[in-house]
């Protein structure tokens, strides 16, 4: 398959990139890892030049780094990086979870945690965790940075929040407090280079007495733009964990992925898997066991 | 635009158009043609190369980002004019039988090797999941690949 003309920038730091955007005229696509931009060029018009600024030498966005209770991911950080992070599975181990899960090892050796973000696809797998995580994204530009929660940067699907002259840069949150476990599913129609058809993040931990003290829910390709899901999290916190309530919990997500999407021709399927997967969810992050972060890497 | 690569210990100073991908680089413009093309978006794996010790799929890689990269194809497998140990396992326990992925295979179980000389058949598998073969079933592959890391 042809690609079309490119008009190919490549830059060796942040500094370079801005001075390369301003001084591009027309529309201007970053390249990082390429696993999801290659494929959208190859769709493109043949005789129209892309311009493609290669972000992909800047060495300073390619660390996992702790500052104090916060961890900082650059954007640049490979999949594969990301679910052998021992700092991650430490501190975020649902993260690291979910990137061991996407595409094949080719793609996790190239894509990077950026580019999930920026594509935007809503089945994208390090979303869900990192809305879980409450996970901010920090968009740089010639003018200085911003910086969003992630559940706020993804507009809609394929959608995002970063202006043309934007580069995100870093992605960072808050580590999980101590004793806080962490789960992550993904529903694939098989194990590898499966594009998820739904997903579950769960994050939570029991007090002293055996009530939930801390609980954060967020699912993924079954709402228009991901979101944790406050209403459900009311009904979990500071109650015992029974199968009951977590039945209950999962039901009401799904009731509320429904009211967000309406009734859709996969909504027959999506409403009871997405109940159990909620139920399972949370089962597992509240299991009794004396075991602290879930080591599991697949939900197979 | 010129790019300068080292391709199976071989050095490269190359001009290429700057919209044709690895693939194409080896395939199309040096005759490298033991990396196969299969699907071009990254499922199948037939393209499977070693960049920078890394398995890739050398369908989704650009050509000017392998600008000082190492990379690794199936025609640098063979040591001292022989075939591999690796090579010759996949033959002697029967794992290629239309051969279109092989290359890709043995580039992926060459990675993981590289890596990780003594893999668990778990390992295996999840080092090869990115590559497609509609022939053997997996399981000749997975054993040859066991069989080359035993002494």
């Amino acid at each position: 398959m042809m690609l079309p003309k490119i008009n190919y920038i490549k830059v060796n730091t942040l500094t370079e990139a801005y001075d390369a955007i301003n001084q591009c005229l027309g529309e201007l696509s970053i390249l990082a890892g390429e696993t999801d931009l290659l494929i959208e060029l190859r769709k493109k018009d043949l005789d129209t030049h892309q311009n493609i600024l290669d972000i992909s030498n800047i060495n300073l966005l390619k660390e996992i780094k702790e500052n104090g209770e916060l961890i900082k991911i650059g954007s640049l950080v490979t999949h594969t990086q990301l679910a052998e992070s021992p700092i991650l599975k430490k501190h975020a181990a649902l993260l690291a979870q979910a990137a061991s899960m996407i595409g094949s090892l080719q793609i996790r050796n190239r894509g990077t945690i950026g580019g999930n973000i920026c594509n935007a696809s809503p089945c994208a797998d390090t979303v869900p965790p990192l809305v879980a995580l409450d996970a901010e994204v920090t968009l740089s530009s010639i003018d200085g940075e911003r910086v969003l929660p992630v559940a706020d940067f993804i507009k809609g699907p394929y959608k995002t929040a970063r202006k043309s002259d934007e580069i995100l840069t870093c992605i960072s949150f808050k580590k999980l407090p101590e004793g806080c476990r962490s789960h992550f599913i993904k529903l694939g129609r098989r194990n590898a280079l499966s594009i998820a058809r739904l997903q579950v993040a769960v994050v939570g931990m029991l007090d002293n007495t055996g009530n939930i003290c801390y609980i954060k829910l967020a699912p993924g390709s079954s709402m228009p733009t991901p979101t944790r899901l406050h209403e459900v999290e009311k009904m979990l916190i500071n109650e015992k964990p029974t199968s009951d309530l977590f039945v209950e919990a999962g039901e009401r997500t799904a009731q509320i992925m429904i009211e967000k999407t309406g009734i859709r021709w996969s909504t027959e399927y999506k409403k009871p898997v997405l109940a159990a997967l909620v139920r399972r969810g949370l089962e597992k992050v509240f299991k009794k066991t004396t075991n602290h972060g879930d080591t599991e890497t697949q939900s197979r | 635009m010129k790019i300068n690569l080292k391709i199976n210990n071989k050095d490269y100073s190359i001009d290429i158009e700057p919209n044709i991908t690895l693939l194409d680089l080896l395939r199309d413009e040096l005759g490298l043609t033991g990396t196969k093309r299969g699907c071009e978006i990254g499922e199948c794996g037939a393209c499977t190369v070693i960049m920078d010790g890394e398995a890739v799929n050398s369908c989704l890689v650009l050509a000017p980002q392998t600008d000082g990269a190492e990379i690794i194809t199936v025609e640098g497998l063979e040591e001292n004019g022989e075939l591999s140990k690796l090579q010759k396992s996949f033959i002697e326990h029967e794992a290629v039988h239309c051969g279109f992925c092989t290359p890709g295979m043995l580039m992926s179980a060459k990675a993981l090797l590289d890596k990780n000389p003594n893999p668990t058949v778990e390992e295996i598998k999840t080092a090869i999941a990115g590559n497609l073969c509609r022939c053997t079933g997996y399981k000749q592959i997975v054993e040859a690949i066991q069989k080359t890391s035993e002494p």
